[in-house]
């Protein structure tokens, strides 16, 4: 058990890390907002793959360091994550047996819990930001869902 | 193609809850103490240190390219290049001449008003970084931090005129706002009549405005607009922007002006980063400016504070030379 857990968590790390840094490579501002939420989504697919190595934690870490490299306020993400991962640890059982479009019709609602806690967190602490684009990250994040659970599971099996 | 294998499908997870609640709580009880206290600037600069090596990673390989393809342009590109830019240089530093001249004459005058010179002494060159930040707010990560002396605040300028200032320093990098931000609003002033006004961002980088002038005022398509220098925060007489359009509808009291920035905003790579030389003490980079002599800060002028009005002709003396005729002689005009 304790030997299986330290196995599983290289490809994590190693994947979010990736992640983060994919989430601040520079695009052309027309895509930017089409920007998915990778970080997000490995969270995700770390909580509901393996629920016993420590999603929550890689949640809040990855969390405060999007907070970080952002420079929003300090447990912004932090928060959103760690809640919306916790969500999903609670939902793994129903996603497993899930066809593909339930699957991502569950990441579209996670995601947009995501955005509505940093908008409300954003508004909170007094700059609010209110542009439509921001609701559009949950409808890419949903589409990219499968292409990443493929690609992690892939990274997984070697 | 979506498929998860693992083997560890049954059971509850102990403690999910209890965890989940305990690490929220930690998230909030940090947004609290962040956005109440100022006890989290040490902790954010450590963490950014932290974070610097994920955002080189990621911006090393643009640097690497445009290297490459600098290192491999052909030699008529440079060729055209190098004289386009000895014309520019001859024209600067044509202009340059002059500005000096100018310089040491408005010091000097206010030397004799007794008046505070507001006028900038250091300069350091930042590099932004190949980052991209946050889609919904204007803000760029340039390479410079809080051990070079950069502050909260600082104003930032690029070729153009007024960039932006610091918002956040960590560090080995600082966070910087840009004028058209949202959230950002900067004191202006129209150059060709002095009318002061607030320029404020509009998450546009193309756009300002002008929110509060009311319809009667006199501002036309062409305005240049500079800082202001009040509210201490920019150096005055920077350019911020040209007005681009003025739209006056009868029926309400404020016209709708736009403003074209002066800086190049979205093209920009090198930045200023400014100490003004009367800067209330703010911070490392005060302090910094403080500690250096005054001749370095600027050469050939005087410290205006220093001099009492017997120093007069010592005073002119380093710039007789150079100005001789245009400004009557400084102990006539203190003889009123």
């Amino acid at each position: 058990m304790m030997r299986e857990a330290r196995i599983r968590r290289m490809p994590m790390a190693l994947s979010a890390l990736v992640a983060l840094a994919l989430a601040v490579l520079p695009l052309p501002p027309v895509l930017q907002a089409l920007r998915p939420d990778l970080l997000v989504l490995v969270v995700f697919y770390w909580s509901i793959e393996s629920p016993r190595a420590g999603g929550l934690t890689l949640a809040f870490i990855s969390g405060l360091a999007l907070d970080v490299i952002q420079g929003v306020v300090l447990g912004q993400h932090a928060l959103a994550l760690t809640l919306m991962a916790g969500w999903a640890t609670h939902l793994r059982l129903r996603l497993r047996v899930f066809s593909v479009l339930s699957q991502c019709l569950t990441i579209f609602a996670l995601l947009t819990g995501y955005q509505f806690v940093l908008f409300w967190v954003d508004g909170a602490t007094g700059n609010p930001v209110t542009t439509f684009g921001r609701w559009l990250a949950p409808v890419i994040g949903a589409l990219f869902w499968p292409l990443l659970v493929g690609a992690l599971s892939r990274f997984r099996e070697r | 193609m979506v498929a998860f294998r693992n083997s560890d499908t049954s059971g509850r997870i102990t403690g999910l809850l209890l965890r989940c609640v305990l690490y929220s709580l930690l998230a909030l009880g940090l947004i609290i103490v962040d956005k109440r206290y100022d006890h989290l600037g040490r902790i954010r600069r450590v963490l950014s240190v932290v974070a610097y090596p994920v955002q080189i990673a990621v911006a090393s390989p643009f640097e690497g390219w445009d290297w490459f393809r600098e290192s491999v342009s052909s030699r008529g590109t440079l060729r055209a290049d190098k004289a386009k830019l000895e014309a520019e240089l001859r024209l600067a530093q044509f202009r340059l001449q002059r500005y000096e001249a100018l310089e040491a004459e408005s010091q000097r005058l206010r030397a004799l008003r007794d008046k505070t010179a507001e006028v900038t002494d250091r300069f350091v060159i930042g590099n932004v970084m190949d980052i991209d930040l946050d889609a919904f707010r204007e803000r760029v990560l340039v390479d410079k931090g809080a051990q070079d002396g950069v502050f909260v605040g600082q104003a930032v300028l690029d070729s153009g005129g007024v960039f932006g200032q610091v918002a956040r320093v960590g560090q080995l990098t600082a966070e910087v706002i840009l004028v058209s931000d949202a959230t950002h609003a900067i004191p202006v002033q129209v150059n060709r009549n002095g009318l002061r006004t607030i320029a404020v961002g509009t998450g546009d980088m193309g756009r300002l405005k002008l929110p509060y002038l009311p319809t009667s005022a006199d501002v036309i398509a062409g305005d240049l607009l500079v800082t202001s220098g009040l509210g201490g925060g920019f150096p005055a007489g920077y350019p911020v922007g040209t007005v681009a359009d003025v739209k006056r509808d009868p029926a309400q009291s404020l016209a709708d002006v736009d403003v074209k920035p002066a800086a190049a905003l979205d093209r920009s790579r090198e930045l200023m980063f400014v100490w003004l030389k009367a800067q209330p003490a703010a911070g490392t980079g005060a302090a910094i400016a403080k500690s250096l002599p005054p001749a370095a800060r600027m050469p050939n002028v005087p410290v205006p504070h220093a001099t009492p009005p017997q120093a007069q002709p010592q005073l002119r003396s380093p710039n007789e030379a150079a100005k001789p005729a245009t400004i009557p002689p400084p102990p006539g005009a203190n003889d009123e």
